[in-house]
């Protein structure tokens, strides 16, 4: 897992690697939000690139995300064109029902 | 970042910052000499102390070494006495066992004579003294004969067993007469004259074991000037450190006093006061000096810690400015009336979040569409910032346009997508959209991902839960839904943002349980109510919030 530093903003690490059908598996665990975001995406960029037909965000670590989370999972979900939201907190998966994104950002449990 | 209480007036940052500048203004004039001043004092009494320490132990020991060489001075007198006093009684002693045969005499004295010790030897008969000396060896003897002087000397002589010191005979040349008749009963006495220089004046041979002191020999107990026997020195008596001793010479003594040429422990410990009070200073200064150094970086660091705390202040009152202007953009882009409609009270609030000075994305609208209808609008763009607030205006301002031309919320609400785009921007916005029939109590909800509304009557609060279409922004093809409900008379529907029921850390849905219930129980005002949920829920919310509400009159 990798440490995203982001300057007085919230403590996040993540982990690119394949998913067992080979699609590109993003592990995230920590607090994702406005002050991170921005440095996250610039890192899954290069992945998106390679213009995968199916990205798997592992968030089962992932301790608070915030409108801005769930803003750059729907991004890379219409990017991608499927998305699948792994395991995602209660908590998570609750604002994300709320916000009407469960089917579209592929949450399983 | 937290840590500012909102509305920290600009009167109050100005204080801060007029008491920030006093303080290093103060220190700065404080006069800055007093530590190295008292380091200067200190250093210069330490110095002195020793150097009158170091200088006493000089003094005591040179007084001490000149103690043990006027000693030593006595020791080497009192071993040469015996070469004056044995000739004269060996030639008592044989002048009145040959009944004063002046030939024995003479062949014995001869020997001593040549001024080491005597000049002049002569055998004088001690009832007879006015007839002169019977024999004379060497020069002649100064003494007078027929005098009372030569009579009570030899009479004094005579008597006593001791060594006799007739004193000066000042008559030239200069002399010092001794007789010594060791047994009374004798008729003869040998008598001796040693010589004097005539200045009295004998310097210390340099190569002598005593060329380290000056000294002047007296005849009797006492320093007595008129009794000066020898000395090294013209200037008499010897001034400055001295000692004195007196040994017995015969019926008298001698009064040696010696004073050093030079200091006897050798020069060291002469100088050693003057070093140490060389070195004194010099570390003294060195010390002060270096004083002076460190209370001008102390006053620097003094004075730049006072102008970063000036710096602090301008920041903190520049945040509260900004934060202020932020606010204020906030409620410009915010309806500044509400319209009235009969039947009906309408109420909103809008309350920026306590994190940062960032404008929010949070914004409710009222429209009355015409006589009976309402629409109700509250939405939240993600993030926050001037991008996020300028998204909320062209949503808010297109949904107003829309309305206006008459179109229904799920008819609009795709159409926003083209105003908000995720893929571009990476914002998303949800919206809840609720048409409200006046006289027929009836509801029609519409929601972009937005949280469901309270409806609140007298059997107290219920959340709407109506199906939830995409939120703005994700899907220019969403479709929505609206959802129809009755409300009672007198019934009161809440619209709200997220920042009034989220907490960190906590379910969702255990906020929108938590604001029901606190609707609930209620029974005040709407004005009232919207106020009482603001500062009840809304106040330590780190997210900004907005809230609308309408209730039916009865």
């Amino acid at each position: 897992m990798a440490e995203l530093s982001a300057f007085g903003g919230a403590s996040l690490t993540y982990d690119l690697g394949a998913d067992s059908d080979g699609s590109p598996l993003l592990t995230l665990a920590g607090e994702l939000d406005m002050t991170n975001a921005d440095a996250l995406e610039k890192v899954v960029a290069p992945v998106l690139s390679r213009a995968p037909s199916r990205l798997v965000i592992d968030v089962s670590g992932l301790l608070f995300g915030d409108s801005s989370a769930i803003a750059l999972f729907v991004k890379w979900a219409n990017v991608v064109g499927q998305v699948e939201l792994r395991e995602p907190p209660e908590l998570l998966s609750r604002v994300i029902a709320r916000m009407g994104l469960s089917e579209r950002l592929g949450v399983t449990r | 970042m937290s840590g500012v209480a909102e509305g920290v007036a600009p009167v109050e940052a100005e204080r801060l910052e007029e008491t920030g500048a006093s303080r290093p203004t103060r220190d700065r004039h404080r006069w800055p000499f007093g530590a190295p001043l008292a380091v200067l004092v200190v250093g210069l009494t330490v110095t002195g102390i020793l150097c009158w320490i170091s200088s006493g132990l000089y003094t005591r020991n040179e007084t001490r070494l000149l103690k043990l060489r006027a000693q030593d001075v006595g020791a080497v007198l009192t071993a040469a006495l015996p070469s004056v006093q044995t000739p004269l009684a060996s030639a008592t002693a044989l002048a009145n066992a040959t009944g004063g045969n002046v030939a024995k005499f003479e062949q014995f004295v001869a020997p001593y004579l040549h001024g080491n010790p005597f000049v002049s030897v002569s055998l004088w008969q001690v009832n007879a003294t006015d007839r002169g000396p019977l024999a004379v060896v060497g020069a002649p003897p100064v003494l007078p004969p027929s005098t009372a002087r030569a009579r009570d000397f030899f009479a004094r002589a005579a008597a006593s067993s001791n060594l006799n010191i007739v004193g000066f005979l000042r008559r030239p040349p200069l002399r010092l007469g001794y007789a010594f008749t060791p047994t009374s009963s004798g008729s003869f006495a040998a008598y001796g004259e040693s010589s004097l220089p005539s200045n009295r004046y004998a310097p210390v041979q340099n190569n002598s074991a005593f060329n380290d002191i000056n000294y002047a020999f007296y005849l009797g107990r006492s320093a007595k000037p008129a009794e000066l026997l020898i000395a090294s020195v013209h200037r008499l008596p010897l001034t400055g450190r001295h000692a004195t001793v007196t040994i017995p010479f015969g019926d008298t003594a001698f009064t040696v006093t010696v004073a050093a040429r030079g200091p006897l422990a050798g020069t060291l410990p002469k100088r050693l006061p003057w070093a140490i009070a060389i070195a004194g200073i010099l570390l003294t200064i060195a010390a002060t000096l270096l004083t002076v150094v460190l209370v001008k970086r102390r006053q620097d660091a003094v004075g730049l810690a006072g102008e970063l705390e000036q710096v602090a202040d301008e920041n903190r009152r520049l945040y509260a400015q900004e934060r202020g202007i932020a606010q204020t953009l906030q409620h410009a882009l915010l309806p500044d009336t509400l319209p009235q409609l009969p039947g009906l009270q309408i109420s909103a609030r809008y309350e920026p979040g306590v994190e940062g000075v960032e404008i929010g994305g949070d914004w409710y609208d009222v429209l009355a569409l015409n006589d009976r209808r309402l629409l109700l609008v509250v939405g939240d763009v993600s993030g926050k910032g001037l991008q996020a607030a300028a998204t909320m205006a062209a949503l808010r301002f297109a949904i107003h346009a829309y309305a206006v031309e008459g179109q229904a919320p799920q008819t609009f609400l795709p159409k926003l997508s083209g105003l908000v785009n995720v893929s571009v921007d990476r914002q998303i916005a949800t919206v809840l959209c609720a048409v409200i029939d006046i006289p027929s109590h009836e509801v029609s909800v519409t929601s972009a991902g937005h949280l469901p509304p309270i409806l609140i009557s007298d059997r107290g609060g219920e959340i709407l839960e109506i199906p939830v279409g995409l939120p703005v922004g994700v899907d220019r093809n969403a479709s929505y839904t609206s959802t129809t409900v009755s409300a009672a008379a007198g019934a009161t529907l809440i619209v709200f943002t997220d920042g009034l029921v989220e907490r960190r850390g906590e379910n969702i849905d255990v906020g929108l349980e938590r604001l029901r219930a606190q609707v609930s129980s209620n029974h005040a005002s709407l004005d009232q109510l919207l106020t009482q949920l603001l500062s009840e829920l809304g106040e330590h919310a780190p997210d900004d919030t907005a809230v609308a509400g309408i209730r039916w009159l009865n």
